[in-house]
């Protein structure tokens, strides 16, 4: 099976700060989950394989070209990057037209592109919006309508979930599948691993700069059980929403904050589904946010590196 | 089926839809097809920026300038020295003075600087840099809409100003209007000039602004007041050949500064000119093309 990215000895080091620490590694076509704390080495990574940095040391090729000052590889990828950057006064619907006229398409063309892709996130109602009237979610769904508006073969996507409601985050979840069962590629990174495996069972676990592992999500799956997962939820409702997670045993232990409430669980698929499924009803308000902080994943690559 | 359920199944009709329809890639555009295409995007950015405010407010105070001139024209007669001067003697001294010295090298230092700098900084660079285009397009296109966006901001306030200052003194408005079609020209010229040599300065170090001041206040008018060659590597030198308007001569000063005056004819003027936009230009495209930019986290 031909790779779709192919890196040999890459190294890449900012001065004295080392990115990524000679790392090779052959990333088969379908969705490959890249799994790694805050500040492993993944966004450095992402970055490398979309041609934004070069390679200290070692190669990369993406779809088997060199990607570093090759710019028509950009017609085969899309990138969602982390940041949460946009032309503000731009609408949705103008800003992913314009960033799909770079591709070479005509006007109309580019407009319809835009448009599809739009209403695969499903952002039509508000495409004719501002961005900077955009929430959370809203923002990282156009900018994943940006980065598969042009049809690409593989899709990079940093972060794509972070800050997304449940309802929005499930259908995602959806979509990239879909994206990756139409044949083409996906690359995802997270610091969540119950996010990754909704999504495939192949990962790349990378920490410090290394990889650590490939393969086969469910490896390691017992080891992420064994250490509580932290959920960050922004809502409405925060006192309801406490009183309906203690009801279920699963929740480890609860924290109110101001507009959020911080929930321990010990299953995070069963809390997330119940979560989504919270969120869908409106029960107890709305949830607006819902983040992780990767604690968890922390401890089990600490237990990793120490194996 | 519920909403939620009717409106998931939209989106993977829609997602489907997107998958089958797959389009034969475009070729890649050339540079300056993609160099449009960024201009496209980022005029309306760069019009409606702070930095346009800010400057917009400084184009102001010529027009201010000359509402005051015009007042103590009408009031009671301006004179300078017993004389009374010709309204279009006043409007060429406010365009070498305050345009071509001040305002046009203050425009090309904050908006030249910042052509790249200022998506680095907001994160969006990303987008542009990950998409089948050279770099070096989307500085041309940037360029390109700099040069726009500082045309659109200068132009309104020297009309106002002609119209303004050149009837004072007796002028006549339309004798005049010829010059000031050259004033527009040198103006674009300095503007392009002033852009391009700050762009690259803006690609290629690390605290552009400071050195960009630096150089258009400090460099340029020292070195313009000794003999010699340094002053060949100024933009000023060139452009001061191709001021129209006779500046008086009567002040100690002025008449030791003629002595030292030595100003290029027009075509050279304008070959050096254009040779100093398209060598920064193109260094400054090379620049970011070979450049990593590491976004801060």
């Amino acid at each position: 099976m031909t790779a779709i990215i192919a890196a040999d000895h890459l190294s890449k080091w900012y001065g004295q700060v080392i990115g990524l620490n000679d790392v090779s590694v052959n990333v088969p076509p379908g969705i490959t989950g890249l799994l790694g704390p805050n500040g492993a080495g993944k966004s450095t990574f992402m970055k490398v394989i979309t041609g934004q940095l070069m390679p200290s040391k070692g190669a990369i090729t993406v779809l088997g070209q060199p990607i570093w000052g090759n710019p028509a590889l950009y017609h085969s990828i899309g990138f969602c990057p982390e940041q949460d950057a946009f032309y503000e006064r731009m609408t949705g619907l103008e800003w992913v037209t314009a960033l799909v006229r770079l591709n070479g398409v005509d006007d109309a063309a580019a407009a319809a592109m835009a448009a599809r892709a739009i209403e695969a996130v499903e952002l039509t109602d508000a495409s004719n919006k501002k961005i900077g009237a955009y929430s959370k979610g809203m923002r990282q769904r156009i900018k994943l309508a940006q980065a598969l508006a042009h049809d690409p073969e593989l899709l990079i996507l940093d972060e794509p979930l972070a800050g997304m409601d449940p309802i929005a985050r499930r259908r995602t979840i959806r979509l990239i599948k879909e994206w990756g069962r139409s044949g083409r590629s996906v690359v995802v990174s997270s610091h969540i691993l119950h996010e990754i495996e909704s999504m495939t069972a192949n990962i790349l676990l990378i920490n410090q700069g290394r990889i650590l592992a490939e393969g086969n999500v469910h490896q390691i799956r017992d080891l992420i059980d064994e250490h509580p997962h932290t959920v960050h939820i922004k809502a409405d409702h925060t006192r309801t929403l406490a009183r309906e997670f203690l009801a279920h045993d699963d929740v480890l232990s609860l924290r109110l904050e101001e507009g959020a409430v911080v929930v321990q669980t010990g299953r995070p698929d069963a809390f997330y589904a119940r979560l989504t499924d919270l969120a869908a009803s409106g029960e107890h308000g709305a949830i607006h946010e819902v983040t992780s902080p990767d604690d968890n994943l922390q401890a089990v690559f600490q237990y990793l590196v120490k194996s | 089926m519920s909403p939620d359920a009717r409106a998931e199944n939209q989106a993977s009709d829609a997602n489907r839809a997107a998958v089958e329809t797959r389009q034969p890639r475009p070729s890649n555009p050339p540079l300056f097809a993609s160099a449009v295409r960024i201009f496209d995007l980022s005029l309306g950015q760069m019009l409606w920026s702070r930095r346009s405010v800010f400057l917009g407010l400084l184009l102001g105070g010529p027009v201010v300038l000359s509402i005051v001139i015009r007042s103590l024209s009408t009031m009671s007669g301006l004179s300078i020295n017993g004389a009374q001067p010709e309204g279009a003697t006043i409007f060429g001294m406010m365009v070498w003075l305050l345009y071509i010295r001040f305002i046009v090298p203050i425009l090309g230092v904050f908006y030249g600087t910042a052509l790249i700098a200022d998506e680095v900084e907001d994160k969006t660079i990303t987008y542009l840099f990950t998409r089948p285009i050279p770099r070096s397009a989307v500085l041309l296109g940037k360029y390109l809409a700099y040069l726009v966006c500082t045309v659109l901001l200068v132009l309104p306030s020297v009309m106002i100003v002609f119209f303004l200052v050149v009837p004072t003194g007796g002028s006549s408005v339309a004798a005049s209007f010829p010059s000031l079609l050259a004033d527009f020209a040198m103006l674009m010229i300095g503007l392009a000039s002033y852009g391009a040599v700050f762009a690259l300065v803006g690609t290629r170090l690390k605290r552009p602004l400071v050195v960009g001041l630096v150089y258009a206040f400090g460099w340029e008018p020292a070195v313009l007041l000794f003999p010699g060659y340094l002053k060949r590597v100024t933009v000023m030198y060139y452009l001061q050949a191709l001021v129209t308007h006779d500046m008086p001569q009567d002040s100690a000063v002025s008449m030791v500064l003629q002595l030292f005056r030595e100003v290029p004819t027009i075509p050279v003027s304008l070959v050096s000119l254009a040779v100093i936009i398209g060598v920064t230009l193109w260094g400054a495209g090379r620049t970011v093309e070979q450049r990593e930019y590491v976004l801060e986290q």
